[in-house]
């Protein structure tokens, strides 16, 4: 926790520009001596504990485990695709999952993470409905020519595909005549960047996801498409959507947002969890800066615990009474370019524990900066000093 | 587009004698028909302004409508810098034969033109290219308009130079300058507008809206011709009113002159290079800078982008006024770089206002040409005074085409951060040769950080001791 209280004290979007550069010289000097706190051992189990293939769809659990505590990620296919993130304060937590009653989906409880004393804080996401608009005038408002949404829940989920620490899974509405919608789950060891824009900075508290919608034939020459998310927490659920600007756009070019959905103790400041994402989706599988796309959230929504539980199978199963606020990701602004030019669209979104990262100058940037600002106050000094030595050897006589 | 200009006023002014002589024919004309006459100096200043008034128009176009241009075409940022590339290539070379050309092979007439043709049919080449969505067409129009464009700001001064000798020069190259500004002015202010009528009235946006926006905006370019034939019938009907001898203004460029430029001169080199790189380019990507770090709308955008030029025009002889008056021009210089430094900065490390910073970059962009360009003549002697100015503009040409690159390219890869932070690194070299020249210069005893009394007291010395 020593990297996250460090990060905060880093704020970007200081008034004072020396000041944010002799800050992120501190912290970049703290994080390079308090690296190895942030480690954490990861254990991919894929169905534990299933007899057979459950038919339903998978479950994947990703334990990671830190020096005393254990965060454990579990993304599961039963229903609308759902990642749930448990923070448990003892190294030893394990997940029990009751298979037969979880995959029958009507009691909670069938999945538990115990001991339960051991937890200290949850929340999910889960990626519940597409929706599909006619962008006839190119405003990019979503109220109004809304097609008929997909329901994820009613998708036909591939099996989750593992390959090192993350896992691919795969959906069709049965109306697609080709095309697919895609999540890829990322669990990480350490902090890091992924290698493809947004290059959001993670720690070993987050887990990724990437989500696209690739080769679907839109309903409409101008169709936009939103996707509505739904945080779900037990007692404090991720309820406000703060906005930061930052001036540091290295890792994700043009890009001086970043958006956060938190879930706070009433009032405070300090954050339990975070969905972090970078206001930015990619019309092309290998992102690149002009095929960004901004994109703009909605504000979150309370909404009923019982329609999100119906909807995923994780959700009914490990939350008693679910607290749920919903808010929608709309892809593209006016005068952008519709889903129809590439038919496809990527969006990244962190879920993480404790206070999100946040991103501070690269080494790069603050050498180049220090040699470029450095180099001519020392040929000032050496010209001062030559000057001073030569008037003094001279006499002070005028030199002509 | 390279400040050409601000060298003239030093360059030309002290060169060759006057070669009009007055007295033609007795028989009387009206004032405004009468080639010796001020009020026909001014129609023919008119044509004059309204001459270079095209290409400036145009250099910016790219710039006026990155959005457009970079979405219509499908083009990444590095392949838009390209746009500005490929003005700069042709004049790495012809910054040297621009003069020569005009003088000894065209005449400035049939020169003038000339150059004003490939202004035209570069910016036709260019809008064609848009219009057909092919993007080696538009580069190919930008090589063809770059080959005019600097070479038809030489002949514009060379035309102030044989018309107001010895009259009312400087002013006439202030109001070129300012002439020039505007024309960059009015393009990124009125481009976007120009586009989204277009817009309209095509149905969608889209690379023949692009095109036909281009071709609109080349109807300056057509204007430009059209004041260049003018102003051949004008003067050729001068010089024979007047029996005008045949001014001889371009310097002759030896090329065997370079090995022997003193020290100081290769310091003025590089602050030129690396300051006008950390400007233009800079420009050039401006617009879509402030749309996205600072949140403006594309005409906010297109405005505070311009800033700078507009600053210029009224600054740059009010500025040039006050280093003549004072001297010091290596300090001014500094002043320059350090404001532009600064305002550099502001731009990448805080979210201020971006009228701050580019208002104080437009200030210390027209005190650095003001300071910088004369401090050429200081240091060599006369008879080489045409091929520094040459070198110089050329390897600023060949600085620009590949920061112009280099510069897209950072920005697709690294961001606006990085592409801050490496324009910050530019005028810290630029800085580094200043503060060099500056001791190299006290310590030689040099004439280049003189008070302007001082000059003038050992002018005067000097001239006396020759008597």
């Amino acid at each position: 926790m020593a990297a996250t209280a460090k990060r905060r004290s880093c704020g970007v979007s200081s008034s004072s520009s020396s000041l944010v550069f002799l800050f992120s010289v501190f912290s970049l000097c703290q994080s390079s001596f308090s690296g190895e706190t942030s480690r954490r051992n990861l254990t991919v189990e894929l169905n534990p504990g299933s007899p057979s293939l459950p038919s339903g769809g998978d479950l994947l659990h990703v334990r990671a485990v830190g020096v005393n505590d254990t965060l454990h990620f579990l993304f599961c296919s039963q229903g609308a695709p759902t990642l749930l993130l448990v923070h448990t304060n003892s190294s030893s937590s394990t997940v029990e999952v009751n298979w037969p009653q979880f995959e029958a989906r009507n009691i909670s409880g069938s999945l538990k993470v115990e001991p339960a004393s051991s937890i200290l804080y949850s929340s999910a996401v889960v990626f519940s409905r597409l929706l599909e608009y006619d962008d006839m005038n190119d405003t990019a408002d979503p109220t109004s020519d809304l097609f008929p949404p997909y329901e994820l829940q009613d998708f036909t989920w591939s099996r989750l595909n593992l390959s090192g620490l993350s896992a691919l899974l795969c959906g069709a509405a049965k109306t697609f005549s080709n095309g697919s919608l895609c999540l890829k789950l990322s669990a990480f060891e350490s902090e890091g960047r992924d290698q493809s824009w947004p290059r959001l900075l993670h720690t070993a508290n987050s887990s990724q996801l990437r989500v696209w919608l690739d080769g679907v034939s839109p309903r409409a020459p101008r169709s936009r498409f939103l996707l509505e998310l739904q945080a779900v927490g037990g007692t404090y659920p991720l309820s406000r959507v703060e906005v930061h600007r930052s001036i540091d756009d290295e890792f994700t070019p043009s890009i001086f947002k970043v958006s956060q959905w938190v879930s706070s103790v009433n009032g405070s400041s300090d954050v339990l969890g975070f969905l972090q994402w970078k206001p930015v989706s990619y019309r092309r599988s290998d992102p690149a800066l002009e095929f960004a796309t901004p994109c703009r959230h909605s504000d979150p929504q309370p909404q009923s615990g019982e329609e999100v539980a119906a909807a995923s199978g994780l959700i009914r199963a490990f939350y008693a009474e679910p607290q749920t606020f919903r808010l929608n990701v709309s892809f593209g602004l006016a005068g952008e370019p519709f889903y129809n030019s590439t038919k496809f669209f990527s969006w990244t979104v962190l879920l993480g524990a404790g206070s999100p990262p946040v991103d501070s100058f690269s080494p790069l940037v603050l050498a180049v900066m220090a040699v470029g600002l450095g180099t001519p106050m020392i040929l000032l000094l050496l010209g001062g000093v030559c000057v001073c030595v030569r008037k003094r050897a001279t006499g002070y006589e005028p030199i002509n | 587009m390279a400040d050409y200009e601000e060298r003239q006023g030093d360059g030309d002014e002290g060169s060759s004698a006057d070669g009009r002589t007055v007295g033609g024919p007795g028989r009387p004309m009206p004032a405004i028909c009468d080639p010796s006459h001020i009020l026909h100096r001014v129609v023919v200043l008119t044509f004059m302004c309204l001459l270079g008034f095209g290409s400036y128009f145009c250099y910016d176009n790219p710039a006026a409508l990155q959005t457009e241009v970079t979405q219509d075409l499908h083009l990444n940022t590095a392949k838009f810098m390209q746009l500005y590339a490929w003005y700069s290539w042709p004049n790495v070379v012809l910054c040297f034969f621009g003069g020569f050309l005009l003088d000894r092979v065209f005449g400035i007439r049939l020169g003038t033109i000339i150059f004003s043709l490939f202004v035209c049919v570069g910016q036709v080449i260019f809008a064609t290219g848009a219009l057909l969505n092919r993007f080696w067409l538009m580069e190919a129009g930008r090589f063809v308009f770059g080959i005019g464009g600097e070479s038809l700001a030489v002949a514009q001064n060379t035309y102030a130079v044989n018309w107001f000798k010895g009259k009312e020069l400087n002013l006439v190259f202030g109001l070129q300058l300012s002439m020039a500004r505007l024309g960059s002015t009015v393009n990124m202010n009125i481009m976007g507008w120009v586009y989204s009528k277009v817009a309209d009235l095509v149905g969608s946006p889209g690379y023949t809206t692009l095109g036909i926006s281009l071709m609109i905006a080349g109807v300056t370019c057509l204007f430009s011709l059209i004041c260049a034939l003018v102003l051949g019938f004008l003067d050729k009907r001068a010089e024979r009113i007047l029996h005008k001898e045949k001014g001889e203004t371009s310097e002759v460029i030896k090329l065997t002159d370079v090995k022997d430029f003193p020290f100081h001169l290769w310091l003025i080199f590089i602050i030129c290079v690396c300051y006008y790189v950390a400007i233009f380019p800079f420009i050039g990507l401006g617009q879509v800078f402030f749309i996205e770090k600072f949140n403006f709308s594309p005409a906010e955008a297109r405005a505070v982008n311009s800033i700078v030029y507009i600053i210029s025009a009224p600054a740059s002889p009010l500025l040039g006024f006050m280093v003549d008056k004072t001297g010091k021009n290596v300090i001014w210089v500094m002043i320059a770089v350090v404001g532009t430094l600064a305002a550099h900065m502001m731009l990448a490390f805080t979210f201020w206002n971006p009228w701050i910073a580019m208002s104080l970059l437009g200030v210390s962009y027209s005190l650095l040409a003001c300071a910088l360009w004369p401090m050429v003549a200081f240091v060599v002697p006369e008879h080489q005074l045409g091929t520094a100015y040459g070198f110089m503009q050329s390897i600023q040409n060949l600085g620009l085409a590949l920061i112009a690159m280099g510069a897209g390219a950072i920005l697709d890869t690294r961001g606006y951060l990085v592409l801050e932070v490496f324009f910050c690194i530019c005028i810290c070299c630029a800085l580094m040769a200043v503060v060099t020249l500056y001791f190299v210069d006290y310590l030689r005893g040099g004439d280049l950080n003189r008070s302007a009394a001082a000059r003038a007291k050992l002018h005067k010395e000097a001239t006396s001791d020759a008597e």
